[in-house]
């Protein structure tokens, strides 16, 4: 275990949001114990400072943003999740968001970690171009994660409204009925996030514009349909939200199936690395 | 024991309604009126150096402490002859309890798990009322002092680290419960009262508690309203509310966030037709219906329409009830813990040396 190694501080990182899923919902069940509310945001900090530090060691490692594989990509949305959590955080606090959004980048985390084969070292291969190294495409890539951690809090939010609304309409006032935030403001909240993680995922594709319009060949087609369905179907959802034509329920349920297109789509989004199934045991280059 | 534990002790003689019905409370309860004669009686009583009396409508509870050997047989006695009851029936009616014992029934009793809603928190008043009422009668000494100074410590505890308080238990307090899971500030809601039963009047003085400014009363019968037996208008002044003619609330319903219906009309009166073109003119906020009418006057398929929440008083009345569940599962927690504190409490109180009967009454006084 070192913290010069960027997987294992990563592993330090998604353990801790684990631990602040404990503390989130202590604290919520014993609402007057100041400790376990305290330790909750302490360990999500903590584990994001760590989380920056192993995506940091990561970039160095590449030369570049570390988006090059399924393991980097989830790490990369997860940190997005966290930092804007923490920056929503201080505009307005919703019951229990917290936890779940620690849980969900402590489980991702933990999944892109053991999974050795989503963190093929596609760096040290002879084929690989270093697309990165263009900072448009840096740009673009770093904006259009950002998004998807914007929408894998609306997600969460869309979730923890069904949950609500699911408790609400079975009229009993279980624990989750009970913590959970009032629907009115889950609905107010899903709609301030899709609209700026609309505003994100758009300025990404602005900036990905220019990059292709210089380098059409960089781009697969099928990479191009991919990003723009995505990019319409958000759009869609959030013009459908204005003009009040798509709410409540029918709403968190598309704006969650957006998000799981979204991350199913991510690996066919991605043109360049090759070799994406070379599996790794250790992070010492296995071809040297 | 030890010859400080003789020579001290509490004495307690109570009945509540854990042993007694409603009409054998009203037999032993105390009117009001009575109160200065029968602390004059029960202070003069041999040997009882400090006495409290806890008279409310589920318990009438006497609290002593003495010095020598005073019997509780004298409590019995003083108040059986002062109630001019049967002493049979009195003993077959009530509860006594000495030493540790005391304290632990205190700290039971001001934690709200002796009550008969469990967990409510009106009898910690009525034990802090009744505390102060004995300290000015200079009835109430050190040993009485620190007894509930600590049973009010322990009710503190009791409410903040068990889950007794936890969820509502009135009707109206889960009616505001359910609309701040919808709304979040139920002071930022709009409430509509059709009719006005108990449930009307419950659920208006609970949004009113939680600052609504927003109340409006309608009835059929816009003079008077026969289950409450008050004018709509009457109710809407009472908080702070307007009165609405019967004959608007149809084509005003999408103004509000919160809608009761409260009569005996029998009959529908609001159908799913305007519940859904009230909706359009509000279609992403939600509206929370509680038809708390027998028979129904809110058709059922309105639940069908989307962010539309309709409740029914068995609803109302089932969640009232799961929580009263969830505290009573807490109370056996909460009772062991009291216990051992109330072990702890009695230890201390009967090694420190106790001061003389006018002593302890002076220090009552300055308390």
């Amino acid at each position: 275990m070192s913290f010069n190694e960027a997987r294992d501080v990563l592993w330090i990182a998604s353990i801790l949001y684990l631990f602040a899923v404990g503390f989130g919902f202590a604290s919520t069940y014993f609402s007057k114990n100041n400790f376990c509310k305290q330790a909750t945001l302490l360990a999500i900090i903590i584990g994001f400072f760590l989380q920056t530090r192993g995506l940091y060691l990561r970039g160095l490692e590449i030369s570049g943003c570390p988006l090059g594989n399924n393991f980097e990509r989830i790490q990369f949305i997860t940190w997005s999740l966290i930092v804007t959590f923490l920056i929503l955080r201080l505009l307005w606090k919703l019951n229990l968001l917290g936890s779940l959004c620690s849980g969900m980048a402590g489980f991702f985390g933990i999944i892109s970690l053991i999974n050795a084969r989503w963190d093929h070292k596609y760096w040290i291969e002879t084929s690989y171009q270093r697309l990165f190294s263009d900072p448009w495409i840096e740009l673009h890539a770093s904006i259009a994660i950002f998004s998807y951690g914007i929408f894998a809090l609306l997600a969460i939010v869309s979730a923890m409204y069904l949950i609500q609304r699911k408790s609400l309409l079975s009229k009993k006032s279980g624990i989750w009925g009970t913590f959970l935030p009032p629907i009115h403001d889950l609905d107010h909240s899903a709609f301030r996030l899709l609209l700026v993680g609309t505003l994100f995922l758009s300025l990404s594709i602005i900036v990905g514009g220019m990059h292709w319009i210089q380098h059409p060949e960089y781009v697969t087609s099928f990479k191009l349909f991919i990003t723009l369905l995505l990019w319409a179907g958000y759009s869609i959802l959030f013009f459908l939200r204005y003009s009040n034509r798509l709410f409540g329920s029918k709403f968190a349920k598309t704006a969650i199936t957006l998000f799981v297109v979204a991350i199913v789509s991510m690996g066919f989004v991605n043109s360049k690395s090759r070799n994406e199934n070379l599996p790794i045991t250790s992070f010492q280059p296995q071809d040297e | 024991m030890s010859n400080s534990e003789k020579s001290k002790s509490l004495h307690l003689l109570g009945s509540s309604h854990h042993i007694a019905d409603l009409a054998v409370r009203e037999k032993i309860s105390l009117p009001q009126d009575k109160i200065d004669e029968f602390y004059n009686g029960l202070s003069a009583l041999p040997g009882l150096d400090e006495c409290l009396l806890l008279n409310t409508c589920n318990r009438t509870e006497i609290y002593g402490a003495s010095n020598n050997g005073f019997s509780s047989d004298l409590l019995h006695k003083y108040l059986s002859d002062f109630r001019k009851i049967d002493p049979d029936f009195l003993h077959k009616h009530s509860y006594r309890h000495s030493g540790e014992k005391v304290v632990r029934h205190l700290f039971e009793v001001t934690a709200g798990i002796d009550s008969q809603m469990v967990g409510e928190t009106e009898i910690l008043g009525q034990v802090k009322k009744a505390y102060e009422d004995a300290c000015e009668r200079n009835v109430s000494g050190k040993m009485l002092n620190r007894l509930f100074q600590k049973g009010f410590q322990a009710a503190k505890w009791a409410r903040t680290n068990t889950g007794i308080s936890k969820g509502q238990i009135n009707l109206g307090n889960v009616l505001c419960e359910v609309a701040r899971r919808i709304f979040g500030k139920v002071s930022n809601s709009r409430l509509l009262v059709i009719g006005a039963g108990e449930v009307a009047e419950s659920a208006m003085e609970a949004f009113k508690s939680r600052g609504s400014q927003a109340i409006t009363v309608t009835s059929r019968t816009f003079d008077w309203c026969p289950l409450s037996r008050r004018k709509p208008d009457e109710l809407a002044e009472k908080f702070g509310g307007f009165a609405l003619s019967f004959s608007k609330y149809q084509e005003s319903l999408h103004h509000f966030d919160v809608i009761l219906t409260s009569t005996a009309s029998g009959r529908s009166l609001i159908s799913e037709i305007e519940v859904r073109k009230a909706m359009k003119h509000r279609p992403a906020k939600p509206l929370f219906l509680i038809d708390a009418s027998v028979p129904r006057n809110i058709d059922e398929s309105v639940a069908k329409v989307d962010n539309v929440f309709l409740y029914n008083m068995d609803d109302v009345s089932a969640i009232a009830n799961e929580n009263l569940k969830s505290r009573i599962a807490e109370v056996e927690r909460c009772r062991n813990v009291l216990s051992k504190k109330a072990v702890r409490i009695w230890e201390q109180m009967t090694h420190h040396a106790m001061p003389s009967s006018s002593a302890s009454q002076s220090t009552a006084s300055n308390s």
